[in-house]
């Protein structure tokens, strides 16, 4: 009996479509051109129905070539870097290339049994891989750039429950029936909740207590208007920011991350400028000098600006952090320059104050780590960045932020992400295993407290933590004229490992995310790193995959 | 290898579709590429290469989903439920109402394949099959992240899936018509279907009721080549070569094939004679080389007195299920459907 069959979508953020089936298996949509075959398209492989033909008959050559190599008794190339897994076609192409090569002998720098100075970063780009038969460099086609992901019009809620939490989910309940109260200006029943949840919450433990806690207050401020007093000091900010550091992998992942992919970038080059939007107490770059200081020929020169805002002492901040920094690189042996720039927004800079050298003489890369989301208060910020950036020349931006859409233009909708958010990331600080009364986590509390209390009570210029999720910055960076550069395994392996090191928790995972990655806890993806270069130039890790 | 590759690809190619065809060879090579000969796994390369996707509380074609995991062991179970039919109630997790006071809703408690050594509950692919269980069956599922091999050997995943089902039988909030209880399936594909049985015997032998087993072309061996693992070998897909890698990183060190995790009914098996065992729905694909196997179970479960149905689709390849675009997804959906609604 044959039948209509309709498809049935899978949980991709595509809207469902029906298709008729395809009597004949080989028979192809004539309509089908330049659009994702979408049976794949949901299960996480992006391949045009125009090229399946041809993804099919590379698959073939691979398997013929894989097949010889196994034969032979060579190793499977574990040591084989891959990129984007969602780009079939690119990924069985490196394959390809990978088996094809001259030379199949795996990379003597990079071994998987070397010790690890974790507080460098060894890898590909600080062992820059032996160039292998010129010749090759014609066979080899260029990563596809990636088109725009698809924008979802129904946002993606991720929630992870531990244990039940029966009691919790009434809270969590509560909580939003109060923020629904304030969304409607029905302040009067908001009060009354408010007042409720903290008695609830009281019988709550753990990560829900201080998670409602937190949010019952930032509601409270919404509702009486009284406004945190200290939003408006991001020094404070930064001085949190250690403690969070120290108690969970998250920051440490984003410095780890962001470090490799400029290391890759930075791999040929003799004179390197590092410009951080936000240089806070410099923590990502001591590793960053040790891993330069390792390199095969010798370590490049190294140029560090950093940025941050001004200081409610008149301290200089920025010259202690630079001064600390550059003793590190006397005794490491790195010809080192630093140059501070107070500013109040980034939006107040001039690329022309920061003395960017040509990129003949100078390689440049561009580190915003949590830096970026503040811009979307006002209005033209992040695109007079973004701008600036272009103008710099940057061979790589490394950006990193919150995996969350905290921006939504309804306050409940930014709310409940909010909460399923926060909840996730207070779950994994108690669950990591750090000690429960330490001052460290106190600190790190308040730290993400602060932005509850930001994301929930304030609003306009006030409300700075505007988090997006990966898929709008990849939106906003392409249509701004970046394409992305792929993070590949090995950095994913060596995250991996760091995680394992530091993260005494079980539950933090890295995913790769088209060509990203992604550090959560179990499930839930929280924090995103993602590289890009200016459209139409080449980048370290491309260049990186054309060597074998 | 049996068979030269020139043969043996251009077969496979003849009986699915080219999709279906790109996604399972990537599967294969990836996965050859994941395998180590010392018995050892890459399980970064194999992570990496994984496709994931969230949990979504917002309900996306009739669909919610989120996570839990327990606190003490971290095993992680993904709810899938069919979106509320009040639309208010869409984003919010109930954790205290019943399904349903008068109707029977089944409860699928799904085991992924891969197996035991590859993909999660959080896998594209098996998130993506879940939920079109969810659709057609109108059900909900459970589908269970099992720690895996070679890291975690037999029994892990059988005891995370039993974990799995107490936790799912003891939630009021999966309870459904006027009995009340949790009315549940066990269903798995590949390895997921040698965890589905398994579980259901420790659940017989404890008293604790499951309603049936559905068993997607499930992964079972012995130490003896069969006759369809010399003819199929390397045909389609997989390899006997492959297939005795998978066992040996999940059966305890020095065991052979013939361990009841493997062969149940053979010769170090037991009858389930007597046992109150559920009735089964077992899915054959008949281009699987592990056919002889599976007959085998069905058997086993026959002389053992125990209900089971046999669907047997002559020319399906393993993981036929992945992709809606073939008759027998939609045969198997249908049998399925049936199987979890003929009690009521």
């Amino acid at each position: 009996m044959k039948r209509d069959h309709q498809e049935i979508s899978g949980s991709g953020s595509k809207p469902a479509e029906s298709s008729s089936i395809k009597g004949k298996l080989w028979e192809e949509d004539p309509d089908a051109g330049g659009m994702d075959d979408e049976l794949l398209a949901v299960l996480g492989y992006k391949v045009r129905s125009s090229d399946m033909a041809d993804v099919a008959q590379k698959l073939e050559m691979l398997e013929k070539v894989m097949g010889t190599a196994q034969e032979d008794g060579i190793s499977q190339l574990g040591d084989t870097v891959h990129f984007n897994p969602s780009d079939l076609s690119g990924w069985v192409q490196n394959l390809l290339i990978e088996f094809n090569g001259p030379t199949t002998t795996p990379d003597p720098n990079f071994n998987d049994d070397s010790e690890y100075d974790l507080r460098a970063i060894p890898g590909v780009a600080a062992y820059p891989p032996v160039k292998s038969d010129p010749g090759l460099e014609n066979t080899r086609k260029r990563a596809k750039t990636e088109s725009s992901s698809s924008s979802s019009s129904t946002t993606t809620r991720p929630v992870v429950l531990i244990d039940s939490q029966e009691a919790g989910v009434r809270l969590v309940h509560t909580l939003m029936a109060c923020a629904e109260a304030v969304q409607q200006d029905n302040l009067k029943l908001a009060d009354a909740l408010v007042k409720h949840i903290g008695l609830l919450a009281s019988s709550q433990t753990g990560a829900m207590r201080k998670v409602a806690t937190y949010f019952a207050e930032a509601l409270a401020r919404r509702i009486y208007r009284i406004f945190p007093p200290d939003s408006l000091d991001p020094s404070y900010n930064d001085k949190l920011q250690i403690p969070f550091y120290e108690t969970c992998p998250y920051l440490k992942f984003a410095h780890f991350t962001a470090n490799q992919a400029i290391l890759e970038a930075f791999s040929m080059a003799s004179r390197v400028h590092v410009i951080d939007f936000g240089l806070k107490q410099g923590m990502q770059w001591p590793a960053l000098m040790q891993a330069l200081a390792l390199r095969p020929g010798g370590p490049p020169a190294f140029r560090l600006t950093g940025i941050g805002p001004p200081q409610p002492d008149n301290t200089d901040a920025l010259q202690q952090v630079g001064w600390k920094l550059a003793q590190l690189a006397e005794r490491i042996g790195i010809e080192f320059e630093f140059r501070g720039f107070v500013a109040n927004s980034l939006a107040d800079l001039e690329p022309e104050m920061l003395d960017i050298r040509p990129p003949e003489i100078e390689v440049v890369a561009v580190n915003a780590v949590f830096e970026l989301h503040p811009l979307l208060a006002r209005p033209g910020g992040i695109e007079k960045v973004v701008s600036s950036i272009k103008a710099m020349k940057p061979k790589i931006v490394t950006v990193v932020e919150q995996e969350a859409n905290h921006n939504g233009p309804v306050f409940l909708d930014r709310f409940t992400e909010a909460l399923h958010y926060y909840s996730t990331l207070f779950d994994s600080l108690e669950g990591s295993g750090v000690a429960p009364a330490s001052q460290d986590l106190a600190m790190s509390e308040l730290y993400l407290g602060r932005q509850i209390c930001n994301v929930v009570a304030c609003e306009g210029m006030d409300r700075v933590e505007r988090h997006e999720p990966l898929t709008q910055w990849r939106t906003r960076m392409e249509t701004a004229g970046f394409s992305p550069v792929h993070l590949g395994s090995n950095a994913y392996k060596q995250a991996s490992m760091l995680l394992a090191l530091f993260a005494s928790g079980d539950g933090y995972r890295v995913e790769e995310n088209n060509g990203c990655l992604m550090l959560g806890w179990h499930t839930r993806p929280l924090i995103a790193t993602s590289a890009w270069r200016l459209a139409g130039t080449e980048s370290g890790s491309e260049l990186t995959q054309e060597l074998s | 290898m049996a068979g030269s590759n020139e043969v043996n690809l251009n077969e496979s190619k003849r009986v699915v579709p080219l999709n279906t065809w790109v996604l399972i060879s990537n599967f294969k090579l990836s996965y050859n590429l994941q395998r180590r000969p010392d018995g050892t796994f890459n399980r970064d390369l194999s992570e990496f290469l994984d496709r994931r996707v969230p949990a979504n509380i917002n309900p996306v074609d009739g669909v919610f989903s989120f996570d839990h995991v327990d606190g003490a062991t971290g095993l992680l179970n993904r709810v899938y439920q069919p979106s509320p039919k009040n639309e208010a109630q869409w984003g919010i997790v109930d954790l205290e109402k019943p399904l349903s006071t008068t109707e029977v809703v089944p409860v699928i408690v799904f085991f992924h394949g891969g197996s035991f050594t590859h993909s999660s509950a959080n896998s594209a692919i098996y998130d993506t099959f879940c939920r079109r269980l969810v659709n057609i069956c109108k059900a909900v599922v459970v589908s269970v992240n099992y720690r895996r091999s070679p890291e975690h050997r037999y029994p892990c995943a059988y005891d995370d899936g039993w974990a799995a089902l107490k936790w799912v039988k003891s939630r009021t909030w999966l309870q459904s018509g006027k009995d009340s209880k949790v009315h549940v399936y066990l269903a798995g594909d590949s390895s997921g279907g040698n965890i589905a049985h398994h579980v259901a015997v420790r659940a017989a032998e404890a008293d604790v009721e499951v309603l049936g087993n559905i068993l997607l072309h499930p992964m079972f061996g012995g130490q003896m080549r069969t006759e369809s693992e010399k003819r199929l070998d390397g045909k389609y897909f997989v390899t006997l070569h492959d297939r005795d890698w998978y066992w040996r990183a999940y059966l305890p060190e020095g065991e052979d094939r013939d361990h009841p995790a493997c062969n149940p009914f053979g010769p170090r098996g037991r009858t389930l004679e007597g046992l109150k065992f559920p009735k089964s729905l077992v899915v054959v694909a008949g281009l699987d080389l592990i056919q002889d196997w599976q007959l085998a179970y069905v058997e086993g479960l026959k002389k053992s007195g125990q209900e089971v149905k046999l669907l047997f689709l002559e020319k399906a390849t393993i993981g036929f299920y992945f992709l809606p675009n073939n008759d027998h997804f939609y045969r198997l959906m249908e049998e399925m459907n049936n199987f979890v609604h003929s009690n009521c």
